[in-house]
């Protein structure tokens, strides 16, 4: 049997900043991941923050990655960050900049699949030099222990003995539940979230969203745009594309359930949101049926080549540096050259083709997965025998008002748990008293434990003073507290002490609830928002279509299993499944998994593992 | 330490079959000139046979290939696949016209050009464009090596410098069975169109991340690898080569007439739910392979 020190098992961007930090301390680590290539299964919203606490510290990606803000492919850094309520075609906007920026470095908006592709480069390199490296396309099965040996298994490979176990397999992550370390997290300690992801060429966002070249734009909603659910929207500025997406509690999700795409329909219906992704999009004309057979199978072919053609150099003609390499290589003579080519390939699709160049939108990915709330979910025992759990396994991500905070927490908790087991492998001592200790220890140093367990005044109260604006007479009796703590100055400040009193437990019922999401946003707007209207009605494409794009490996075996057919819950699951993998039969529900994106939302009633190597969801963006 | 294992594999630029653009003189012979030439199907699967040899036992690649000049850049995307440490091309007017057993003496000369004694030369199965499959076995005659056809699988123990080969033996056609046989090396491969390697340890995993990122550095500056040896400079016997050295001509090449299609209808219960979802599963196994552009 093949033996290495430490294995890491996932590969997303907790996984490989633990194989990075461990490999750069010297120690010999292999990391295990699920999906075909290495960020295949990885989304997020979302932007990664750099922080500089007041008191303590946080590892930052730039301490793990030292050439993070160099080299890495991130895609902007977030310099304007806004919330917005809306009601209908009405907007109130609040400036929360001043929030973003508070204790962070920086904060940039990233898409999984580029960054951890880049991640892996990174730590494979390093991990390479020790013995270690990176596997992909392998999907730990369980883990067993025969006396001092820990031997770890796979559906693909032999089997392993390691020393220590640095578990990094995601919010379902079956590491957790098979070993016991935990419980699998419960509706309540859950959000859902379901992104799509907008192209837009750089140029013209830049314009759209008054951002230069190296600044990006956060816009976030609450209101209506919730169809009544506990959570909110957000749209992020990526280099030429945009994120956008919805961020439920499951809980107020099976409550009153709404199809997930639906909840991502409505912030796209938002006029605001439809203003913001707005593109030119060509549309194909009638194919003359009278032509010869032969003739039409060509004018097709000529018509998809030319929209390629078009469409690929439009978005490099409206970025800059593409702009700027393809004259230094000769492509094009000059700029005016290139713009001239654009608009005699537009002319020429419209008058001979018929291509009709309409305003809608063009989304190029659909995607979901489940998010841990640390405030309720925290691992208090973040570790089982040599097993250290570290990322949205652990389930630590703070998510605080408007803060949506998971990345940055799992590379601080992977920081943590490599130092712990480089530390054990010096001192040979791989006992849970010694490991799995001092790895909880460090978490409970975290500023970021700290912050799930309090409230931080200075963050609430730049929080409360941003909404100052909120015209007083907002305060109606028939609102809970937020609204009162939000527009008294005195209660603002003896809120935050007295929440801390009450601690998050108590508070989060009072906090978190469809007046602060839904009402109080939706009456703001009403009452004092500025109406936007959208030039155009966008052409959303229907949850088969969006399937129909994903890109699948299919495996012939259910990875989910029903083991409750007729229980209440598995019947919201026709609802709730983001793509729909559900339906009703005549002995209950049923699933199809074909088209099962691994977002873990029916897993609290099924039998629910993630598919054996290689095989299920394979993300382009993340 | 034992001595590392030293492998050869031969290969043969071949028209592109799969573009559909295939084009065929009036005469029913391939117009070579309109077609696009790569790697041919059974050559790729010697080299990823050879490629397995390197993942498991560091083993040093040497790829031979007897052809014209353009076939640089086939021998450069073998050398992606496998990480081959040498690239030989064995070019010369005066291997025009040869055929199988001509081909051999060249390839055989080419292979004691190779630097060392080799371990196992590996070939296809055979050639896609009217080959008969007797260049590897001719070739491994002329070098007095063991030859086993239609391998599907091979393991070898470097300290004893054994070889055990599994070979598919296909038995009239009636059943298939395989034959496992142990030989001390050296040894020829004709490899089976149905290999495939198999990489099972977290090690020849890792070992296999490793080379292939080596092999697409390497193939970026494939020409420093690649030596070219002409007639004379391979030392071939020269009655034995080329035209002269072929004793078999091909008069005509005349197109099988096409039979009826017989397609393979099945047929499914549209009320059976199973049965449907079948028919999805299948349609999505031949979708996600089609490239619609
Ligand atoms: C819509 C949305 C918006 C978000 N917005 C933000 C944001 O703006 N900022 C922020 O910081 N965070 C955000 N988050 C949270 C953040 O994305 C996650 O916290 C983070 O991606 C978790 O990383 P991870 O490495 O812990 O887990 P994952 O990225 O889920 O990685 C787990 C990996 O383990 C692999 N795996 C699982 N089981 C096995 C097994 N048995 N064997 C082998 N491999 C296995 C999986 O294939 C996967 O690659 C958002 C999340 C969502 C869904
Ligand atoms: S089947 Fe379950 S895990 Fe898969 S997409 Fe649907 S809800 Fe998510």
């Amino acid at each position: 049997m093949e033996k290495y020190d430490a294995v890491v098992i996932g590969g997303g961007s907790a996984g490989l900043a633990a194989l990075k930090h461990l490999s750069s301390r010297g120690k010999q680590a292999i990391l295990l991941e699920a999906g075909e290539k290495v960020g295949s299964k990885n989304i997020s919203g979302g932007i990664l923050y750099s922080k500089k606490p007041k008191k303590g510290r946080t590892y930052n990606v730039e301490d793990i990655y030292e050439n993070f803000l160099e080299d890495a492919p991130f895609e902007r850094k977030i310099t304007k960050y806004i919330l917005h309520a809306t009601s209908k075609d009405k907007v109130f906007s609040i400036d929360l900049t001043a929030a973003h920026n508070y204790e962070a470095n920086f904060g940039c908006s990233v898409l999984m699949n580029k960054l951890n592709q880049w991640f892996v480069q990174q730590a494979d390199e390093v991990a390479q030099k020790h013995g270690g490296g990176v596997v992909s396309g392998v999907h730990v099965s369980s883990i067993r222990w025969e006396g001092e040996r820990t031997i770890v298994q796979t559906d693909e490979l032999e089997e392993i003995e390691v020393k220590a176990i640095i578990a990094a397999d995601g919010v379902n992550s079956e590491i957790a539940y098979m070993t016991g370390a935990r419980q699998k997290f419960s509706p309540n300690q859950l959000y859902q979230g379901v992104k799509v992801i907008v192209k837009l060429p750089e140029d013209i966002m830049d314009q759209r969203f008054s951002i230069g070249q190296d600044e990006g734009a956060a816009h976030l909603f609450a209101g209506d745009v919730t169809l009544n659910h506990i959570g909110g929207g957000f749209l992020y500025t990526n280099r030429d594309t945009l994120s956008v997406g919805a961020v439920y509690h499951l809980d107020s999700l099976l409550e009153n359930p709404s199809e997930p795409h639906d909840l991502v329909n409505a912030l796209l219906r938002n006029p605001m949101i439809s203003e913001f992704v707005k593109d030119e999009v060509p549309v194909r004309g009638e194919i003359d049926k009278n032509l010869p057979k032969e003739e039409q199978m060509r004018v097709r072919f000529a018509v998809t080549k030319m929209i390629k053609t078009w469409t690929e150099m439009r978005e490099s003609y409206y970025s800059r540096s593409s702009r700027e390499r393809l004259v230094k290589e000769g492509t094009y003579g000059s700029q005016a050259e290139m713009e001239a080519q654009l608009s005699s390939l537009r002319d020429q699709m419209s008058t001979k083709f018929g291509i009709k160049f309409e305003t809608d939108y063009v989304e190029a990915e659909y995607s979901a997965k489940l998010v841990p709330d640390g405030k309720r979910c925290r691992m208090e025992k973040p570790y089982f025998k040599n097993i250290l759990f570290v990322g949205d396994a652990a389930g630590g991500g703070v998510f605080v008002g408007p803060r949506i905070e998971g990345l940055n927490v799992g590379i601080d908790d992977a920081a943590r748990a490599a130092e712990v087991v480089a530390r054990a492998i010096d001192k040979n001592n791989f006992s849970e008293s010694y490991l799995g200790q001092s790895y909880s220890q460090s978490v409970e140093e975290s500023p970021y434990t700290h912050d799930l367990k309090s409230i931080d005044k200075d963050y609430l109260k730049i929080f409360l003073d941003a909404a100052k604006d909120v015209p007083k007479d907002i305060i109606s009796s028939k609102y809970g507290m937020v609204v009162k703590m939000m527009s008294s100055k005195t209660l603002r400040s003896f809120a935050v002490g007295f929440a801390n009193i009450l601690g998050y437990e108590k508070l989060l019922p009072i906090i978190e609830t469809l007046d602060t999401y839904v009402k109080v946003p939706t009456e703001i707007a009403e009452r004092f928002g500025s109406s936007v209207t959208a030039t155009y009605t966008p052409t959303i494409p229907s949850i088969a279509q969006r399937v129909a794009r994903l890109k699948f490996n299919d495996d012939s075996k259910s990875h989910i299993k029903v083991l409750k057919p007729t229980s209440e819950f598995m019947k919201k699951m026709i609802t709730l499944c983001p793509t729909r993998c559900y339906f009703m039969e005549k002995e209950g529900v049923m699933i199809q998994h074909e088209g099962c994106v691994e977002c873990g939302t029916c897993s609290e009633e099924t039998d629910w593992k993630h598919p054996v190597g290689e095989k299920g969801i394979s993300y382009q963006y993340g | 330490m034992v001595d590392p294992l030293n492998v050869a594999v031969i290969v043969k630029l071949e028209p592109d079959f799969s573009e559909g653009n295939v084009s065929y003189n009036p005469d029913g012979t391939l117009n070579r000139a309109e077609t696009k030439n790569i790697l041919g199907p059974h050559s790729a699967i010697a080299v990823t046979a050879a490629f397995y040899a390197k993942v498991k036992h560091g083993a040093k690649i040497s790829i031979g290939t007897m052809g014209p000049p353009t076939a640089e850049s086939m021998l450069q995307h073998a050398q992606l696949m496998s990480d081959a440490d040498e690239l030989y091309l064995y070019s010369d007017r005066a291997f025009a016209g040869a055929d199988t057993l001509a081909t051999a003496e060249v390839l055989k000369s080419g292979i004691l050009k190779m630097q060392g004694k080799m371990d196992i030369v590996f070939s296809g199965h055979r050639a896609s464009d009217g080959e008969t499959g007797q260049t590897g076995p001719q070739t491994a005659w002329k070098l007095g090596m063991t030859f086993f056809g239609h391998v599907i699988d091979y393991e070898v123990n470097t300290e004893s410098r054994t070889i055990r080969v599994k070979r598919l033996v296909r038995l009239q056609g009636i059943y298939d069975v395989i034959e496992e046989i142990e030989a001390p090396l050296p040894v020829f491969i004709a490899i089976d169109p149905s290999y495939k390697p198999k990489f099972n340890t977290v090690s020849q995993r890792l070992a296999y991340e490793k080379y292939q990122k080596e092999a697409s550095q390497r193939s970026q500056n494939s020409k420093q690898y690649l030596k070219v040896f002409n007639a004379t400079q391979i030392e071939g016997d020269p009655k034995l080569i080329g035209i002269t050295g072929s004793p078999t001509i091909v008069y005509k090449v005349e197109r099988i007439p096409k039979g009826k299609a017989t397609r393979q209808a099945e047929v499914i219960d549209g009320q059976d739910r199973e049965q449907i979802r079948k028919i999805v599963a299948r349609m999505n196994q031949s979708l996600s392979t089609m490239v619609i552009k």
